[in-house]
């Protein structure tokens, strides 16, 4: 109904989203097809190189949603479950380590543990957990607080002890949020990049991304590239299968009792021990970052944040000159995602249903395998952009545009379009009547989706290595340069920056949190 | 007074089946027609198909004996209250009430003066400065009302407008809306499946 009337300017505005995912998404990776499809590609499916380094993050993928679900399971227990004071605080704490920049957070580990553990396959899985427990403890706990308590308090008078009561009857209904959490963990675990450059030994640690990373930039092999982007595609939807087989097709649960008061001693004491242990894990690497910035060996110090402009400390290129490009990159990508994400909003209210699904294609798809496309499209012929600076923007937005769709389309499907029609029998004109049914949405969504693919792009690590020179690296990559230096100068120096992204990428996401929350949005 | 009389002559509405059998009514000014029905028979389509969103089947809709046919939905000035209040949420309640007049061309000084004689009539004046997202059902309701009736529109629409409310708030509003449509004159058409709300309110009804 309301796409019939739909102010004539904007009935065919989907087309203009629907072209730019054509050119600058499908465009790119049939280019890449095309380019890497030969027998050399097909035989490093006979090598074993590829095989190996699957099954090695497989590995390290199953270790890192183990030890997530050990850790977040109870945090989430404890906060959708119970009502006490400073639960919000906790979520939102809980929270951070999710959007921290990669390179970040494993600058983080590397200087929490010094010398005391080793880079290694230890330590990834322990940054991957502490990255993911938001992902466990916001999904699991949002089914949590469905349940009805009534059904433990059930089994308990049949006899079952508080140990059976959660196993027999909370664990598997909570199944279904547990499957998906876990599918999401092991995927970011599999394809992880930031975490195993920085933490990872190079032998037992590698991924298919770092293959991909390494083929394309250092040995230029892009049959490996392209063996290693089809191995971990066919990987993560094979998740994404065995994911949606397992999770039952039970209906939405209504029941939302509240959360309870916490009674007895026992309770408050293990609500209090969990949302210590939540506040130490979750702190403890960014107080470590903290610290690393303001001292030496000579004691507290500011000289690493003076010494931010010069060169001379580090001999790879000035940090602030690449805090100046990153942020750059970052409004060029913000007001691309802007555009798009206007773009997506039109094609959600007028049902081009094929537009979003063209819009979620980025999440099957590697960072360094979308960077790889559009390098090889739009690097000669008609349309050579390298000397524009576009190429990072571009790749960075649509890597953003998934999360853009998760957070706008509730936003969206919240407007009721008799709003619309409201304003018309209002004597609205058809243009005056959409801006005042939709645009306060269609706005925040603009400048959430910019909001949201600033923060991308600020902490990216795998597309802009390959996109970008190497004399003028953005923070990660800087970063990560900087850790692979020798020296307390180059350390300091990278965990200023670190403290730097971090900050503005906090500052980023509460603007878009703020923006999403408003109520004029329901 | 508006003094306009809607007249439906041979009116078929539907989607691709008609819903009704042949349609003839008419409302003049003041008057209150409520449309009785139980849910799915059609009640909330004829207000839409009235206020241009469906088109109909056949037949004809004239205001003032002129026809309505291609007549856009923002041309008719014809008020629609649903069941959910639907306030724009980013406006001010006076905003909201004014919605209509700044439409039709009026200053916002005009709109503002009107929109707070609305909303001392409807009793909220001691609100203005709530959101809408602060208010009742019942408040909201009123401001809706308040909304469809501020531009003097030719023909009053309410799709059981306050179903959703508790007996006693909507008894009040019932009543409000009857004191209303009979001071300006408003043509008024009503739908709903209570039949004490048909009794309360109606000058005639209609069932099918």
């Amino acid at each position: 109904m309301l796409a019939q009337h739909l102010p004539r300017g904007l009935k065919w505005l989907w087309v203009f989203p629907a072209i730019l995912f054509l050119m600058f998404l499908i465009y790119p990776i049939i280019k890449l097809a095309v380019t890497a499809w030969s027998t050399e590609m097909l035989n490093e499916f006979t090598d074993s190189t590829v095989w190996r380094v699957a099954l090695l993050a497989s590995g390290q993928a199953v270790l890192s949603v183990a030890l997530s679900l050990l850790i977040g399971i109870p945090i989430a227990r404890v906060l959708f479950n119970y009502h006490f004071r400073g639960r919000g605080i906790i979520l939102a704490l809980v929270t951070v380590p999710f959007v921290l920049p990669t390179v970040v957070v494993a600058l983080g580990f590397r200087s929490l543990f010094g010398d005391v553990v080793p880079n290694g396959l230890l330590l990834v899985v322990l940054a991957h957990a502490y990255i993911n427990i938001a992902v466990i403890v916001r999904l699991v706990g949002a089914q949590w607080s469905t349940l009805d308590p009534r059904m433990e308090v059930t089994a308990a008078t049949l006899g079952a002890n508080p140990f059976r009561v959660f196993t027999s009857i909370t664990l598997p209904a909570l199944r279904n949020s547990i499957v998906l959490a876990a599918s999401v963990v092991f995927i970011f675990s599999f394809s992880s990049l930031g975490i195993v450059v920085v933490l990872g030994d190079g032998s037992s640690t590698r991924t298919l991304e770092q293959v991909l990373l390494r083929s394309t930039s250092v040995l230029l092999d892009f049959p490996a590239a392209f063996a290693a982007a089809i191995l971990q595609l066919v990987v993560v939807s094979l998740v994404f299968v065995i994911s949606a087989r397992m999770s039952r097709n039970e209906p939405r649960a209504k029941v939302v009792l509240g959360r309870k008061q916490i009674s007895g001693r026992k309770s408050m004491w293990s609500v209090r021990l969990t949302c210590l242990v939540a506040m130490i894990v979750v702190i403890s690497p960014i107080a470590s970052i903290l610290w690393a910035s303001i001292s030496s060996s000579g004691g507290i110090t500011l000289q690493w944040w003076s010494e931010l402009a010069s060169t001379s400390n580090t001999r790879i290129g000035s940090p602030i000159a690449a805090l100046g490009r990153s942020l750059g990159l970052a409004l060029g990508t913000a007001v691309l995602a802007a555009v798009l994400g206007g773009a997506i909003a039109i094609a959600v209210m007028s049902k081009k249903g094929f537009v979003v699904s063209l819009a979620l294609i980025p999440l099957g798809i590697s960072a360094v395998t979308l960077g790889l496309g559009i390098l090889l499209a739009f690097s000669r012929g008609p349309l050579d952009l390298r000397g524009t600076g576009a190429l990072i923007p571009i790749t960075h937005a649509l890597i953003a545009v998934p999360i853009v769709v998760a957070v706008a389309t509730p936003s969206l499907r919240n407007v009721d379009p008799r709003r619309y029609f409201v304003a018309l029998t209002l004597g609205a004109a058809p243009m005056r009547a959409w801006w005042t049914a939709f645009g306060t949405v269609f706005g925040g969504v603009m400048l959430a989706a910019g909001g949201l693919a600033a923060a991308v792009s600020l902490g990216e690590f795998g597309a802009a290595t390959l996109l970008s020179r190497t004399d003028s690296p953005t923070v990660p990559i800087q970063i990560a340069r900087l850790l692979s230096k020798p020296g307390e100068s180059a350390f300091a120096t990278a965990a200023v920056l670190s403290v730097i992204l971090m900050f503005i990428t906090m500052t980023l996401l509460l603007i878009v949190d703020k923006i999403a929350s408003r109520k004029v949005f329901t | 007074m508006t003094g306009l009389i809607l007249q439906v002559n041979d009116l078929m509405i539907g989607y691709e089946e008609a819903l009704t059998p042949a349609l003839n009514f008419s409302v003049g000014p003041g008057e209150i027609l409520v449309v009785v029905g139980d849910s799915g028979c059609g009640k909330s389509t004829l207000l839409s198909t009235l206020a241009g969103v469906n088109p109909p089947l056949s037949g004809e809709i004239l205001l003032g004996g002129k026809s309505l046919s291609g007549v856009p939905i923002h041309k008719r000035n014809i008020g629609l209250v649903f069941q959910e209040p639907l306030l724009f949420p980013h406006l001010s309640l006076i905003d909201n009430i004014g919605y209509a007049l700044r439409s039709s061309g009026e200053s916002h000084s005009a709109a503002r003066i009107r929109a707070t004689e609305l909303l001392d009539w409807v009793g909220l004046s001691e609100i203005a400065g709530q959101k809408t997202w602060q208010l009742s059902g019942g408040q909201a309701g009123r401001i809706a009302l308040a909304r469809a009736i501020a531009a003097k529109p030719n023909v009053l629409l309410l799709d059981e407008p306050y179903s959703a409310l508790d007996p006693g708030t909507r008894l009040r509003l019932l009543a409000d809306v009857k004191n209303l449509v009979t001071r300006e004159g408003i043509p008024t058409i009503h739908v709903t499946h209570d039949r004490s709300e048909a009794e309360l309110l109606a000058t005639r009804t209609l069932t099918w």
